[in-house]
């Protein structure tokens, strides 16, 4: 075995958990949601991986929840609450937002459902 | 592949010892690869990849020319003898084989003391599989969920790359002591 050999099998072994961290952590590949506030860049996170966001709009808080691979408004400050109504969101293209505290949420996906309807 | 110089000479070709080495060493690639088809894999994608002791071997003792011809006329051949030729498993084994061709042309050309067998064989694992794996994902099957078999494949990979490496340089050592 040369140096270079050993190098080259360290650096194999190294790439591994790389690999394994990147394409198999949190579902990465699974759908995402997108979330936007403003005119601010949007924030994607995964549906795989449960858990609550908060986002600051010009109203206050908007509460998210991520649950089984579903989304939906817990709470948001407007007057309507529209957004919270409009309950949970699971499939590839649905959105809702928040218009008054400037909240939109999309569900990001492979093949999304629908992206216009023609009558 | 070497030959005529000039002289037309209809009823042979005229060969060299450089030709005759690659055909030898790549019947014997072709036979391994043929046997290697007869093996059930545990998934599509996964085989040893024995054939490859014959390339690092000639890549270490002949360079890097014969190395290539012979991993290309092994898939060539090996496609015609099991009935692949141009069907996507030949094209998979082909970039398979062009990507680790070139990641040995770069790692012979290395400066110093360069790599051995076990380098060698590594490497060229890796580079086959992850070139396959691009074909195979970008030309063939554009689905997400094939991304997770990466690791596996990869994995996999190292694994055999390693065991061939080793089976190079015990064989090389052999064919030493033999000699001397």
């Amino acid at each position: 075995m040369t140096r270079a050999d050993i190098v080259a099998v360290i650096l194999a072994v190294a790439l591994l958990p790389v690999l394994y961290l990147h394409f198999w952590s949190g579902g990465g590949f699974a759908e995402q949601v997108r979330i936007q506030e403003g005119n601010q860049p949007p924030h994607y996170y995964s549906l795989a991986r449960d858990q609550r966001i908060r986002v600051h709009g010009p109203l206050g808080d908007s509460v998210l929840e991520i649950l089984h691979g579903r989304v939906r408004f817990v709470s948001s400050p407007c007057r309507n609450k529209i957004c919270v109504h409009s309950g949970w969101l699971s499939r590839a293209g649905e959105s809702t937002a928040c218009l008054p505290n400037r909240v939109s949420v999309q569900i990001i996906g492979q093949d999304p459902r629908f992206d216009a309807i023609n009558s | 592949m070497g030959g005529g110089d000039g002289h037309p000479e209809p009823e042979s070709i005229r060969t060299t010892r450089d030709d005759h080495r690659i055909a030898w060493l790549a019947a014997l690639a072709i036979a391994i690869h043929i046997a290697e088809a007869a093996l059930p894999s545990p998934l599509p994608g996964i085989k040893p990849g024995l054939a490859n002791v014959v390339t690092i071997a000639a890549l270490v003792r002949f360079g890097w020319g014969t190395a290539a011809w012979i991993s290309l006329l092994r898939v060539l051949m090996g496609s015609l003898l099991l009935g692949t030729f141009l069907s996507p498993t030949f094209m998979l084994s082909l970039s398979g084989a062009l990507a680790s061709i070139a990641t040995l042309g770069l790692a012979s050309r290395l400066p110093g003391t360069g790599f051995g067998p076990v380098g060698y064989s590594v490497l060229a694992a890796m580079a086959h599989m992850a070139g396959q794996f691009t074909v195979a994902y970008y030309v063939f099957i554009r689905h997400p969920a094939l991304l997770h078999l990466v690791p596996i494949l990869m994995t996999a990979a190292l694994i055999f790359g390693l065991v061939s490496g080793i089976i190079v340089f015990m064989m090389l050592q052999q064919m030493r002591s033999a000699r001397s």
